[in-house]
């Protein structure tokens, strides 16, 4: 991930891996070879390359723009055919879609074939910038999970541009934050950049919020959760909790939470398991109890959580200075 | 010049027959019996277009590939077949004369002069036109660059091409009734032969109107057919 105020040179960074740009100092190595040392034609059509505007061939059918780089290396006709149907496929698009022009489909639509024309011969690596930059916000983050369940099945390795740190932290492995005139200003994973931005231009640069950002990051699931007392509905008590919970929780056979037992508390709120402690925050602070029931895809109670809970664990990680 | 209109004369200064011919009508009668003398000139008329457009093409067509990729060129060559076109055909026919003689080609040469700016122009606005992420992501993905001209940039630029074409050729064929002053024949040569004969004069400049039209339409048709995309909007 290259991530950046524009004018940072991220993406002259990202042009001088497949030689858009000629490098005049230092060098880049790809599978231990320099690709200085490649020939240009033949680097490029092994390495996938997205753009922004994605500039699919106009005068193309969207078959014929997948097939580009097969056709340079003189795949044979069934062999480029097939591969056009899989990917199409792999994307989630109907094969009858090959035989269209680019003009005929939606901005989400030219994007995908964007992404399986850049996947057509396999390649190792892929360039992408700002592949989800011109798509309105409702689609791009839909075109972002698309994409991040594809990359989870592929596993390539992406040299991805974006001047969205949201976009950034939510697609990245790893994050390059660049600053004006192409310096490197932190290279980390998500969450060591949020919990400890190197300076005051990554701070400032991943915002204000990052402590929710954070949060975002984590799931449910990650944490460890105090436990409340159970009793069952017949004032049974079926197990013990953690110090931190005063209160019995009324579980139902199946140790479905049902409500707070004493002090006129009552209904319960709950969180998945699944949830982002963003969204687990978010929920807590609309509920009016001070602790949330989590629970499993069988509604099981897993633990409790509360505001207090997910307040200690981003004070715990956040380096003191 | 003389010598073409005194040649010319006894061929056409035939006006006996009907009443209609005397009195200077629009005599079907005469045009369907002397059709078969406006054969030739038509033909060589065609061949004069066809011709001319055709080579005309040839040394446009390279010259703005050269300054599409030669942004320096654009001026020189620019202003060169822009002198070119603005030199009246008549001028152009006599200046060459002396060097290129009687016959086809002194008019071809000359005609082929003024088509060089349309199609020149045609051919690089064509080629700007060119989406810039059509030719970044060719070239992203190895295409080289003779391959991004031929695979991605002229078919691109093709819509541009042929509304030259069809510019060229239509003025071309108004032009090439001016080749007979060259010795060149055409549909010019029966019209000035008896240019107050009102049927000459209707069937030499309905066949000029013609010839322009049709080979207009399949130019076009031509167009539609190597531009399938061009219809292709959102249908989906």
């Amino acid at each position: 991930m290259l991530v950046g105020p524009s004018g940072c040179g991220k993406t002259t960074a990202m042009r001088m891996v497949n030689r858009m740009i000629e490098i005049t100092e230092g060098d880049i190595l790809l599978g231990g070879r320099s690709v200085r040392e490649r020939d240009e034609a033949d680097l490029r059509r092994h390495i996938g390359y997205v753009i922004q505007q994605i500039g699919l061939f106009p005068h193309r059918t969207i078959g014929e723009n997948i097939a580009t780089v097969p056709t340079l290396l003189g795949w044979n006709r069934t062999r480029i055919a097939a591969r056009v149907d899989e990917l199409l496929d792999l994307i989630g698009l109907e094969p009858d879609i090959a035989r269209r022009y680019p003009a005929q489909l939606s901005g989400g639509q030219r994007q995908r074939v964007g992404v399986a024309r850049a996947l057509a011969v396999d390649p190792p690596l892929m360039l992408m910038d700002e592949p989800f930059g011109a798509i309105d916000p409702i689609n791009r983050d839909r075109l972002q999970n698309e994409f991040l369940r594809l990359q989870a099945r592929l596993r390539k390795t992406i040299v991805f541009v974006t001047h969205d740190i949201d976009e950034a932290i939510k697609m990245g492995d790893r994050i390059a934050v660049m600053r004006e005139g192409g310096h490197l200003a932190q290279y980390a994973t998500p969450a060591e950049l949020l919990a400890a931005p190197a300076d005051d231009f990554v701070r400032d640069f991943v915002g204000a919020d990052r402590a929710l950002k954070r949060l975002a990051l984590q799931r449910v699931r990650d944490i460890e959760l105090h436990r409340a007392p159970l009793v069952g509905e017949d004032g049974a008590a079926r197990s013990d909790g953690t110090p931190d919970i005063a209160y019995p929780l009324v579980v139902d056979d199946q140790e479905r939470p049902l409500r707070w037992a004493g002090a006129g508390a009552g209904d319960v709120h709950r969180v998945e398991l699944d949830d982002t402690l963003r969204d687990a925050l978010s929920g807590l602070l609309q509920s009016d109890v001070q602790y949330g029931a989590v629970v499993d895809v069988e509604g099981r109670v897993a633990g409790i959580i509360s505001i207090d809970l997910i307040h200690d664990l981003v004070q715990r990680e956040e380096p003191v200075g | 010049m003389i010598a073409v209109l005194a040649q010319a004369d006894g061929f056409f200064r035939d006006r006996s027959g009907s009443s209609c011919v005397e009195n200077n009508g629009v005599c079907p009668g005469w045009i369907a019996d002397h059709l078969d003398r406006y054969v030739d000139p038509f033909l060589q008329h065609v061949w004069l277009v066809v011709a001319s457009v055709t080579l005309g093409l040839l040394i446009a067509f390279p010259l703005a590939v050269l300054a599409y990729r030669r942004r320096w060129l654009i001026a020189p060559i620019a202003n060169v077949t822009g002198i070119l076109y603005t030199i009246p055909s008549v001028a152009a026919f006599f200046l060459l004369l002396p060097i290129t003689g009687r016959g086809p080609l002194t008019a071809i040469i000359a005609l082929t002069a003024y088509t060089l700016l349309i199609l020149f122009r045609n051919v690089l606005e064509g080629l700007d036109a060119v989406p810039e992420e059509a030719r970044d992501a060719g070239r992203g993905m190895g295409l080289t660059e003779r391959q991004l001209l031929w695979r991605v940039e002229l078919p691109l630029a093709l819509p541009a091409i042929m509304a030259g074409l069809r510019i060229a050729t239509t003025t071309t064929v108004g032009l090439a009734a001016l080749a007979f002053f060259a010795g060149a024949g055409g549909l010019g040569e029966p019209l000035e032969a008896d240019k107050a004969f009102k049927s000459n004069v209707l069937v030499a400049g309905g066949l000029c109107v013609l010839l322009a039209t049709f080979l207009d339409v399949v130019i076009l048709l031509a167009q539609r057919w190597m531009t399938p995309w061009t219809r292709a909007r959102a249908a989906a």
